[in-house]
């Protein structure tokens, strides 16, 4: 097995490369078990309450929704912006450890690939049934038309940010749909179904692993890959100046480019590590997910959180300093007091103070801790876009426009059906497809640890 | 081309001596299979790509041509003065134009590498081995008119000779 100094053995039990095929593949051979169809059932009821949110939403109008002319922005921009977020795990995870050569990376990056596919849809959701007409929709692309022509304001963040979003969308669905060809091609030629062989003959492209194509193929998973890198940065700091650049306090912060990037990431990689201790746990992957795996992903934790951490402080500390009266109210006591204190709180705990536990070796080695933790980052990340988006628009500069929010059952349906679709995506994934890169664990495995 | 001699191994290293020993012996060879990259197999085989240029020249077309529309709309065809701001307002344009460049790059880029490997769905795959895509290492090499009978058997001692577990004439 490929065995380092620092991390020991990638992938346990000295496997031959057929047994790697077979472990992999076992899920999509064998029936799943009664908790697949039971978690299948809970998700068909997520989205049908999800289905039942988007028809009254699309039926009546946001009017349904809890937003008031003060709180224009609600839930669905907290959950787009979310959900963007661990779309980001993806690519944190594939690429910008293939770029650094993280041979760790294998056993981890087709599911993280796939969590930022489906997150990305999810997340899209938000900001097209807030449009409220949908039909309206195309308005936002730039195409010649017969309103002048009328053309968008290039100016726009928000213009930027669904150009930003399909261009990123594009690129994680090629990169992941890409890697995925040699595996179709070794599910083609192991099953024994007709139906089957010819569904992953067509999915595999004619796939025969040729020296010529594995070349190109490796220089075009570079070519991605790089290119994406900078596209992850790119497309959260625009989603920061969609707040960044109005004068809310806040709101109007140069910080909050990095401050989403990073944040971005700790919430990727926290549900990263959710996803793999319950895969792992499932369908006992022990031998390739890693103690050593999961040990590495909660030491990255402790650093993006420690950058966590001092974004939460410099915001504080620049409110103080600056001795801006409205900053100081949004800062000190419409978030650290008031209100909504208790979601600054939780954020604070979750995303920078819980984490530091992953310093200890034990709390790293004890699953059950790391998964309650990881947990809490999630939670904490919804409620860090929570006081984002709430604090500063319920109390604005003039006191009259102040409202209250609480979000409606549509709303909160909207969510659920979103939450329901990603662990549905989830399900069909792993029972079709294979959810460890074969050829890239196998590639990890030809090195013997004596 | 009157057929193919197939070298079936099941280790990587047995592959990569057998690939050099052919190389000394000066025989041609076709094509390696492999169930994942190996990074021997390129370099025995000499291998190259213009993948990496041909993205750069999407790159930069993208660049252009974002440019040149977004000029168009803005100062051409709709000239309207949004927040005090020049027609030609090149901080916005570049932001644009960086993403836009990506999603060339990225694009045109694995349509390029589907049509030079010409790989495309529902391809049907010309399977020269059942395991290629398993366990199998398959070294691929062409039988000539000019071959003799002893040229051959001496190239199947060599497969052998260096591991292959199975040697198939096809």
């Amino acid at each position: 097995m490929y065995n380092t100094a620092i991390r020991g053995p990638l992938i346990k039990g000295d496997k031959t490369i057929h047994q790697i095929t077979e472990e992999i593949c076992q899920p999509i051979d064998r029936r799943p078990g009664y908790w697949w169809y039971f978690v299948f059932l809970l998700c068909l009821g997520a989205l049908i309450y999800g289905g039942w949110a988007v028809y009254i939403t699309v039926h009546e109008g946001i009017g349904t929704w809890g937003l008031n002319n003060s709180v224009t922005w609600g839930w669905c921009i907290i959950n787009f912006v979310w959900w963007i977020g661990i779309g980001h795990a993806g690519t944190a995870f594939s690429i910008f450890l293939l770029v650094l050569e993280q041979k760790w990376r294998t056993s981890i990056n087709r599911a993280a690939e796939l969590m930022t596919v489906v997150a990305v849809i999810c997340a899209v959701h938000f900001p097209i049934l807030h449009i409220g007409r949908l039909w309206d929709g195309f308005f936002i692309l730039p195409y010649p038309n017969t309103r002048g022509p009328l053309w968008l304001n290039f100016n726009s963040p928000l213009f930027w940010d669904v150009l930003a979003i399909c261009t990123y969308f594009m690129a994680s669905s090629l990169f992941w749909y890409v890697g995925m060809i040699p595996d179709l091609a070794t599910i083609r030629d192991r099953t024994t179904s007709k139906i089957k062989r010819a569904i992953y003959g067509f999915l595999c492209f004619g796939w025969i692993g040729s020296s010529r194509d594995w070349f190109r193929y490796e220089k075009l998973s570079w070519i991605i890959g790089g290119l994406t890198a900078a596209l992850v940065v790119s497309v959260h700091s625009i989603v920061a100046m969609d707040f960044a650049t109005s004068v809310l306090p806040g709101w109007h912060t140069t910080i909050f480019p990095p401050y989403f990037v990073v944040g971005a990431i700790l919430s990727g990689f926290a549900m990263v590590l959710t996803l793999m201790i319950i895969i792992r746990k499932v369908y006992k992957l022990n031998d390739y997910i890693t103690d050593s795996h999961l040990n590495a992903i909660c030491k990255i934790l402790v650093f993006i959180s420690l950058i966590m951490g001092t974004a939460y402080s410099t915001e504080l500390f620049m409110a103080w300093y600056s001795n801006n009266e409205y900053e100081m109210f949004t800062f000190f006591h419409n978030r650290v007091t008031g209100e909504y204190n208790t979601a600054f709180w939780i954020m604070l705990i979750s995303n920078a103070i819980l984490p530091q536990l992953f310093w200890f070796k034990k709390i790293r080695k004890k699953l059950a801790i790391v998964f309650i933790i990881s947990l809490c980052i999630n939670i904490g990340m919804w409620f860090e876009r929570y006081v984002i988006v709430i604090t500063s628009l319920t109390k604005d500069y003039f006191p009259s426009n102040w409202a209250d929010y609480r979000p409606t059952t549509v709303e909160v349906g909207l969510f659920t059906g979103t939450f329901g679709f990603f662990v549905l995506c989830i399900l069909l994934f792993f029972k079709y497809l294979p959810m460890i890169s074969l050829y890239e664990v196998k590639g990890v495995s030809k090195y013997k640890s004596n | 081309m009157i057929g193919t001699i197939l070298g079936v191994y099941e280790d990587e290293e047995l592959l990569i001596s057998a690939l050099q020993k052919l190389q000394d012996e000066k025989i041609e060879i076709s094509e390696v299979l492999t169930p994942y990259p190996v990074h021997e197999v390129f370099k025995i085989m000499k291998r190259k790509t213009r993948l990496p240029l041909a993205t750069f020249l999407f790159c930069v077309l993208g660049v252009i041509l974002t440019y040149l529309f977004l000029y168009w709309a803005s100062v051409l065809s709709y000239p309207l003065i949004f927040g005090g701001k020049p027609l030609n307002s090149i901080p916005s344009f570049i932001l644009i134009c960086f993403v836009m460049m990506i999603f060339f790059g990225v694009f045109l880029s694995v349509i390029a590498f589907f049509v030079r490997s010409k790989l495309y769905p529902g391809k049907k795959a010309k399977i020269h081995y059942p395991r290629i895509t398993d366990n199998a290492f398959v070294i691929m090499i062409d039988k000539k008119p000019e071959m003799s009978s002893n040229d051959i058997k001496q190239l199947n001692s060599i497969l052998k000779d260096h591991g292959a577990v199975e040697v198939l004439e096809k």
